[in-house]
């Protein structure tokens, strides 16, 4: 534990008005960049990684981290509004988000996310707090083979999301996992399915699959679906019940245990390498959809729903930085950036950091929380001007969104391979919907495929040829005997639910 | 490859014949095309160098990112590019020549589809272990792994999988390598004993000097400066080294002044004191230059010794 005096003036250097500016513009950045579909909060901090050269380290790092904080609610924005997620992760917002949306609520909607973003997030920076080093010692001790044995668990988690036909859902599942091998395998380095592409060799990238089947299938929907043109996007009632355009202290407290939930999921999993918020979102939306005495309001609009996807999204920003504090090893790309910056300021992150900068460290935790607060107090503000912005007619908001998209993708991947990639997925994702695959079990699968691979390979490197040496793994048992458990007791209830019916 | 060699040797004596006060000029921007995704260290450094050519000369340099296969999809479109100055690549050798040595013959471009430019700096690559591992070197690595019956080795690129392989075949250690993404990743499962050793290639070196960990072996072809003591791996009796290069190239047939124009800029861009410092800060090394006849030298060296690793 470092001296009182360096958390104090650690503290004492974030609490400037310099500061408070850097992190205000980060915010608003990071905001404005998760609501527009297609940029994101990564890609907008890699290209502000560069720029931090000329500020001091702590303004750097206090503007990254409002960027990171501002994407990941801004995401929800358009998840909610028009059903167009702007970050993957918020991908779990929409399925509750926009119903209400639809039923006239958006303000409620969006508020809700806020708040749930805002409370996941400061729970988990009090744990990076006050509790890092024995976080990071846990982290330290989940190998690969715990990883592995973790991703089988989530699947088996959210495998309760498949929907009504349980062969179409592992059908999207395996289709997810088939286009994750896309590129060099990990194990011999050969590549695959590229079609002589070779910028595929890393794999499909990301951003443009999930965009394509997430955002732009939706926006090519909508433009299909539109008559005329001048109506708006998104109607809110002229004489509305003010009790819907907010989110009443009983409804918030009403969802204290959902956001609980979805903050320790996701600080738990932001604090092990490489699982990342989306996973943590639908893992928190599955799990608060099991939880609940009334499943099938899910996906109707259920508060509850969006609470446990933005609590658990928000909370692995601040997770992440605990193995990237305690150990110098970053738990995602954002927290990857933040390393950057520090190296460009000529800071070594690693196991010394927080012995040799611990007053910067303390000031980074100064510049967090007070990136909470303005992301609390921006958000409000912006809400309503993004309410402003999609009830301009659909022909514009659709059309200007598909551009966006389009923008965005291309600057993310810095190729047009990108927005072809975008596209065709575009029309993978309008067919999926079509014929009733899952196109959120589709991403899920896509997203943890490449590190389900991996962890695989490294799991039979580590094991060798000797299945008993799992014995020395009693967490990675556990986690297996969990998911067993998980897909049992999903079953029982499902059959339950079929025979009530 | 003598004919390529032999066309470098006569780009060269052109480039040297032009007369000093002829500076070249681009026409329009040059665009400088980083072979990795935004973010990382070698598109820190690359944007660095831009931002340095830019200043220095006051041409409009552009850094843009082409990730894809460690360089191979950027060097695919620069390969193809108008030879006329404005288009340069950025990326690492080994991914590059592993490429060049298996599957030559699919790949849309050869060795000696571009002129070389300049190197910046090599990577540090190291094997290591955690400090309190009963072992000091590789010999002692590959008796542990002897009597336990296999030791897991952690590696994140093709040729430190090569090395573990040439080491099992030298003494039947029975090293299992275990596959990774990135240094960072190789360095959690040492720490947390899922791997008994990793390659490294830089990461390592804030963990040496807290104690955390211990380096066995350097894996370059020469020892390190911050580890003066440490053998490589060939004094420790294995034929084995790893050597990747940070490089710039262009599309072949580069007209000699646009040639001398780019290397001159380049070199004054990377010996700067921002590059140096960055170079230092991100990579732990040193900036070393060799120019465009030694960077066309150290890519032909380079196809060998890879084909050394892959027992060609």
């Amino acid at each position: 534990m470092p001296e009182l005096d360096t958390v104090l003036a650690g503290l004492g250097d974030a609490l400037t008005l310099g500061n408070l500016l850097y992190v205000v513009a980060g915010v608003a950045v990071g905001q404005f960049v998760g609501a527009v579909p297609g940029i994101g909060p990564v890609m907008a901090m890699a290209i502000a990684v560069p720029f931090t050269f000329v500020m001091s380290p702590l303004a750097a790092i206090a503007f990254l981290m409002g960027v990171n904080k501002g994407g990941l609610f801004g995401g929800a924005i358009p998840a909610v509004l028009i059903n167009t997620p702007g970050t993957p992760d918020a991908a779990a917002t929409a399925l509750d988000g926009f119903p209400l949306t639809r039923r006239g609520k958006p303000l409620k909607a969006t508020k809700m996310a806020l708040y749930a973003s805002v409370t996941g997030d400061t729970f988990s920076d009090l744990v990076l707090i006050t509790v890092s080093a024995p976080l990071a010692a846990v982290a330290l001790y989940m190998g690969p083979v715990e990883v592995f044995c973790l991703i089988v668990f989530a699947f088996s988690v959210i495998a309760g999301l498949v929907g009504e036909s349980m062969v179409k859902g592992l059908a999207a599942a395996a289709f997810g996992l088939l286009c994750a091998t896309v590129g060099l395998d990990p194990d011999q380095g050969t590549p695959r399915l590229i079609f002589g592409w070779f910028e595929l060799y890393d794999g499909l990238p990301l951003a443009p699959v999930a965009i394509g089947t997430l955002a732009v299938a939706e926006i090519l929907r909508r433009l299909v679906a539109m008559r005329g043109g001048g109506r708006p996007a998104v109607t809110i009632p002229e004489a509305q019940d003010p009790a819907d355009a907010r989110v009443s202290w009983a409804e918030y407290w009403g969802c204290r245990y959902t956001m609980l939930r979805g903050a320790v999921i996701g600080t738990v999993l932001g604090a092990m390498p490489g699982i990342g918020s989306t996973a943590a979102a639908f893992m928190s939306y599955a799990s608060a959809r099991q939880a609940s005495r009334d499943p099938d309001s899910f996906g109707k609009g259920n508060l509850h729903g969006i609470a446990a996807t933005e609590s658990a999204n928000s909370a692995v920003v601040g997770a992440n930085l605990i193995p990237l504090l305690s150990l110098g090893i970053p738990g995602s790309i954002g927290a990857a950036l933040v390393i950057s910056a520090l190296m460009i300021q000529g800071i070594q992150p690693g196991p010394l950091l927080f012995e040799s900068q611990g007053r910067l460290i303390y000031g980074l935790f100064g510049a967090m929380l007070m990136a909470n607060v303005v992301n609390f107090w921006m958000g409000q503000l912006g809400l309503r001007l993004w309410a402003r912005v999609v009830s301009a007619p659909e022909s514009i908001v659709f059309a200007t969104a598909l551009l966006l998209c389009t923008v965005g993708v291309y600057l993310s991947t810095g190729d047009l391979v990108g927005v072809y990639v975008m596209l065709i997925f575009a029309g993978v994702g309008t067919l999926m919907t079509a014929t009733g695959y899952s196109v959120v079990v589709f991403v899920i699968a896509f997203f943890l495929g490449p590190r389900f691979e991996l962890s695989l390979s490294q799991t039979l490197g580590i094991l060798g040829d000797d299945p008993v040496r799992m014995l020395d793994h009693p967490v990675g048992l556990g986690l297996l005997a969990l998911a067993v458990a998980a897909a049992w007791w999903m079953g029982v209830r499902q059959r339950g639910s079929r025979t009530a019916r | 490859m003598r004919l390529a060699t032999l066309t470098f040797g006569l780009l060269a004596a052109l480039a040297i014949a032009v007369p000093a006060h002829a500076e070249w000029k681009p026409s329009g921007p040059v665009k400088l095309e980083i072979g990795f995704g935004p973010g990382g260290e070698t598109d820190t450094m690359g944007r660095a160098i831009a931002a340095e050519m830019k200043k220095q000369t006051g041409w409009d340099v552009i850094a843009a990112n082409k990730p894809g296969g460690g360089g191979v999809a950027m060097f695919t479109g620069v390969g193809a590019a108008k030879p006329d100055g404005m288009t340069v690549g950025m990326g690492v050798s080994m991914p590059v020549l592993i490429n060049l040595v298996l599957r030559g013959d699919k790949l849309p471009f050869k060795l000696d589809s571009f002129d070389y430019l300049a190197t910046v700096t090599r990577a540090q690559v190291a094997i290591v272990a955690k400090a309190d591992a009963p072992f000091d070197d590789v010999a002692g690595l590959v008796a542990y792994s002897k009597a336990n019956g296999g030791a897991p080795v952690a590696f994140d690129a093709k040729p430190q999988e090569l090395i573990l392989r040439g080491i099992n075949k030298q003494d039947d250690a029975g090293i299992r390598p275990v596959s990774s993404k990135s240094s960072a990743e190789m360095i959690q499962n040492v720490l947390g004993g899922h791997v008994v050793a990793s390659f490294a290639a830089g990461a390592h070196i804030e963990y040496l000097k807290s104690g955390d960990l211990k380096m066995l072996a350097s894996a370059t072809a020469d020892r390190h400066g911050y580890a003066p003591d440490t053998r490589t791996l060939r004094e420790q009796g294995y034929d084995l080294a790893v050597d990747p290069w940070f490089y710039f190239a262009a599309p072949a047939g580069l007209p000699a002044d646009a040639r001398a124009g780019l290397a001159k800029a380049l070199d004054a861009a990377i010996a700067s004191d921002a590059v140096r410092k960055l170079v230092a800060n991100a990579f732990h090394s040193e900036v070393e230059n060799r120019g465009p006849d030694g960077t066309a030298k150290m890519m032909t060296d380079g196809i060998a010794s890879v084909k050394v690793l892959f027992g060609q």
